[in-house]
């Protein structure tokens, strides 16, 4: 089990309070995501669509490589990585 | 808790207004929910408040709290099936019936909750409509923004735009169309039921099948749940709109006409809540304190709203941000001071 670090944008305080910080214990990325749901279940509705993709303006970061680049989240994780659930920006 | 609490749902927030039974000098709180749409908010049934937020990012959820301050996300919100095909996008209303919460949601559908918000379920007798392939969305999406009922919940109404009205016999298992009257806007070769744009939907609370309909086509009234509608514009400057709401102590009626589907704003750049104390037959301006100078702000379905006191106070939120209020059913009326965002929903909660 790696200890790694999440961190949460500040807009989703509307759910999990302060802890927009945390250290979670995991082996894979996809682990890491389900203890948040499991410690907030209304974690899922805000980061994942209805056919369990995240949702469309919404981005993970594993280090510094994004999700979506990825073929899955079955990502081992390390000790110290960083997971980062950042709200796509675009526009002007 | 102060007398009177008015709660601004907005773009980015929730906010509250306060002010003893009065209603002469008013406090502001909030941002509550900050960067969050507040959608609708209504009693959940047990003694305290339901609010359901939204995100273009992050989706919809229902809060519950007992004082308008705290909020706390249920865990377990409405959500459609993944095989379902349907994606919720937004909570339009939250109605209490008595035994069970009701949700009204983007894409259409009901979803109900037996235990004031904690968990909710699909009304699937709703989405099971034969002609539910060929639900057309309006121009704020394919929304289930209304919800009434009658017969202690057996008897159910709710308007989809850009769909129309159904009505429910059986507590919600099997609906069907009512729009008889109504002129449609998109009609559909295969569903001849369907391709109605109701706007809000009103009923008296001492006759449930008396309803008052804002349609995206006029300003109709049934007056027998819904078998047949009849035109009632006498004296309002245009038939489309939004908002309705209806004061029971005084059966008065308030809508805020717009100056047609194609422009929408205010008739002549006036800012003009109409009134009716005729059940609809007839209606009238109200302008006493409203501003006399160019406003072009309008006024969306949600935001128009009446409090319980006596004399009845009433409250229009708009979309640039303003909320104007009444102390005396609208005889006359002020302009709060301070500007909101854009203002999604207004209710207005008194202590009895």
């Amino acid at each position: 089990m790696a200890r790694v670090t999440v961190q949460l944008p500040s807009v989703l305080s509307i759910v999990v309070g302060d802890e927009r910080r945390l250290t979670v214990e995991a082996e894979s990325l996809a682990a890491a995501l389900e203890q948040l749901i499991e410690r907030w279940p209304g974690l899922r509705g805000h980061l994942f669509d209805e056919a369990g993709s995240f949702r469309e303006h919404v981005l993970c970061f594993h280090n510094q490589t994004s999700t979506r680049w990825l073929p899955s989240l079955d990502v081992p994780l390390a000790e110290g990585d960083v997971v980062t659930i950042l709200q796509a920006v675009s526009g002007g | 808790m102060s007398a009177v609490t008015v709660v601004v749902g907005t773009i980015k927030g929730t906010f509250l207004v306060r002010a003893d039974r009065a209603r002469t000098s008013w406090k502001v709180e909030g941002p509550l929910m900050k960067g969050w749409k507040a959608t609708s908010v209504g009693p959940d049934g047990a003694g305290g408040y339901v609010l359901a937020t939204a995100s273009d990012v992050y989706g919809c959820a229902v809060h519950r709290s007992t004082n308008f301050v705290d909020w706390r996300q249920v865990e377990t919100g409405p959500a459609y099936d993944a095989g379902s095909g349907f994606k919720l996008n937004q909570i339009w209303k939250l109605v209490d019936v008595g035994a069970r919460l009701y949700a009204g949601v983007d894409e259409a559908g009901l979803f109900e909750s037996p235990d004031h918000g904690e968990t909710w379920t699909q009304v699937r007798g709703l989405t099971a409509q034969e002609s539910r392939k060929k639900w057309f969305p309006g121009f704020g999406g394919l929304c289930a923004h209304s919800l009434l009922a009658g017969d202690g919940g057996r008897r159910l109404w709710v308007g989809i735009s850009a769909v129309g009205v159904f009505r429910s016999d059986d507590g919600g298992a099997t609906w069907n169309s009512k729009n008889a009257g109504v002129p449609q806007v998109i009609p559909d070769d295969e569903h001849p039921e369907i391709g109605y744009c109701v706007h809000a939907l009103v009923q008296d609370p001492t006759d449930h099948n008396t309803i008052w309909r804002q349609d995206h086509r006029g300003m109709f009234r049934t007056q027998d749940g819904g078998e047949r509608w009849e035109r009632i514009e006498n004296g309002l400057p245009s038939g489309f709109g939004f908002p309705i709401v209806f004061e029971p102590r005084t059966r008065t009626l308030f809508a805020f006409p717009l100056e047609s589907d194609e422009y929408r704003i205010p008739k002549d750049g006036k800012l003009r809540v109409f009134h009716s104390k005729d059940g609809g037959d007839s209606w009238a301006p109200l302008a006493n304190g409203l501003p006399d100078e160019p406003f072009y702000e309008t006024v969306l379905r949600q935001a128009m709203a009446v409090d319980t006191c006596d004399p009845a106070g009433v409250y229009v939120g708009t979309t640039g941000g303003n909320l104007f209020w009444s102390n005396d059913v609208g005889a006359s009326w002020q302009r709060l001071p301070a500007a909101f965002p854009r203002i999604l929903c207004v209710e207005a909660f008194a202590e009895a």
